[in-house]
Parts: C-alpha cells; structure tokens; sequence
C-alpha cells in the first residue's frame, strides 16, 4: 500500500466493504475511475485479500471457536500444504495457517457445542499426516477482528 | 442456543457475501431468483435481526507493516487469568486475546514489524508476574481463510 489514497479507499472499505466507488470518489475528491483503479491495484497487488461478510456466530447457532495445533508427520508422501488444503475445505475451519515454533499447523474452527468439538478433532485427528494434535476452546472473549483473521 | 430463522434467500445472500462483500445485489437476485428490491429488503433484515454485524476488508497484515504474526499460549498461576488478560489487552500489538480451555490458559494473536519486537513482546509478557509459560508459534507463508466454511444450513432446519 503506497499512497495516502490507497490508505483512505482501505480504511473506508474496511468499516464498509459495501460502501460504493462514487461514494468513496465523493469524499476524497477525486474521480471514481481513479478509486476504482486503486482499488484494483490493492486487489492485484494482494495487499487486499477479499471481502465478507461478518456475521454474529451465537446468531447463526455457534457457541465459539476452537483452536487446534497441529503436528504434523516427517513425511515425503503428505507435505504440510496438502495438510492445510484438507483442512480449509472441512466445514467450520475459518482460518488455516503453517507456523515454526512449537507447533507445525494451527487450524481455527468454529464449534455449535462440546459434541460438535469432539466431532471436529476426530475429523481432524485422522487426516492423513497428522501426528499429534492440541486444541483449546476459546471462552469469555467474542470480539470479532475480522479484517485480518476473521475471527 | 440461539438460532435465527433464516430461509434459502437469505442463505443465498449470505454465502454470497461471506465470497465477496461487493457483490452485486443484482447478481444475488439473479442467482435467488428473486427480485433486486427483495434482496436489498432481506439483506437489511439480516442486519436489523443482527446476524450480519458488517462487511469488511480481509487484508494481510504483513502489506500494512506487520512483517510477523503469532500467536502464544500462555500459561499463568492459578486465579490469576483475568489480571493477565487485562495485561494482555493493553498491549498494541495484541490484536486478539481470549481465555482458553483446555491445554493453555490464554490465546493470543500478535503482529509486529520484525522478529526483534514480536520477541520484546515475548519478553514483555513472560515478565508479568503471574505468567508462568509463554509457547509462540510463528506464522510462516500465507495464512488461508475460508468464511464460508461457516455452516448455514442448519439454521433452515430450525424452521421445520
């Protein structure tokens, strides 16, 4: 991100990701062609992942999030990427990431409940490659972030 | 548990911006079958009832000058949770802190500009008196989201 307008057109999608181009064009006085066009380079340059929705999670029946650290087999048929591909396709799994440090994957997941939480280590214990997994529920704290992680 | 009444209009809606908060209420209608004003009616019925809250940006922080981003477990001394998380929510370059049950007593999301300042952070926090383990795991390449692994459906089943 390199101009004070990429800066602005960022941090009005972000409170609004809905919020029009003439809108924004009206506001910081330029034309909607020059908006469009930033917002395009963002886009291109990945500085801009996407957009979405945030929806309330108790509303659409979750009861929390879920956090499950991964290690992962020494192995050459199964690499960490195929891990994390698996992963990201399973239902409630939000947010999938490779980390160095004490764990190899650290996968979030939204649950409906304590059942449902078993059902998902269980799933995720027997992807193949998987050697030992840790999780946690998260409890007290729903504040949603969602622009970088969206939880 | 609460679970709102929603049909296959507003799943549609939904799933279509849990893809892409922009698109088009046109483009919904077409794909619901239904017309633009009934969409605009039933995305503003998503908001009032409280199930959509807002659309947002998903940006990588590391394009914003947060090279590195971790989270930690964090072990503390018994009773002592709340004083620690307290600690924790002070800290600018926590972005996310939540109590955990189950192998560690509290979760974090940080990021900062160099390994050196993710590693005062580190510091910072094992310094508190009442913090007894701090485990960091760094995150490496891109990290993959998927807001439409949400499940919907079920709701549609509450209506049955």
């Amino acid at each position: 991100m390199s101009t004070p307008l990429d800066k602005e057109i960022v941090n009005y999608l972000t409170e609004d990701a809905r919020m029009s181009f003439r809108k924004i064009a009206k506001i910081t006085d330029k034309s909607t062609d020059t908006i469009i066009n930033h917002y395009n380079s963002l886009m291109e340059s990945g500085d801009i992942r996407g957009s979405t929705v945030v929806v309330d999670i108790e509303e659409i029946g979750y009861q929390g999030i879920a956090a499950f650290e991964i290690d992962v087999t020494s192995s050459e048929e199964i690499t960490s990427d195929q891990i994390m591909e698996t992963l990201i396709e399973m239902p409630n799994v939000i947010v999938s990431t490779k980390t160095v440090g004490d764990h190899d994957i650290l996968a979030l997941a939204v649950i409906h409940d304590l059942e449902h939480y078993q059902q998902i280590s269980v799933e995720i214990a027997q992807i193949r490659g998987i050697k030992n997994l840790t999780s946690d529920i998260w409890s007290g704290n729903k504040k949603i972030l969602p622009k970088y992680f969206i939880i | 548990m609460a679970r709102q009444k929603i049909d296959k209009i507003d799943i549609t809606i939904l799933r279509n911006l849990q893809r892409d908060a922009r698109t088009k209420y046109s483009d919904i209608a077409k794909e619901a079958q239904v017309s633009v004003d009934t969409i605009i009616k039933r995305y503003r019925r998503l908001q009032k009832k409280g199930i959509i809250t807002n659309t947002t940006l998903l940006l990588d922080p590391r394009r914003f000058g947060d090279e590195i981003i971790a989270n930690f477990n964090i072990d503390v001394e018994p009773q002592s949770v709340t004083e620690v998380l307290a600690f924790l929510e002070k800290q600018p370059d926590i972005k996310f802190s939540t109590y955990a049950m189950g192998a560690h007593d509290l979760f974090i999301i940080a990021t900062a500009r160099n390994m050196n300042e993710m590693n005062n952070l580190k510091e910072k926090i094992q310094s508190h008196n009442m913090v007894r383990e701090v485990k960091i795991s760094i995150w490496v390449d891109q990290f993959l989201l998927c807001p439409q692994n949400f499940e919907l459906e079920p709701l549609l089943e509450a209506q049955r």
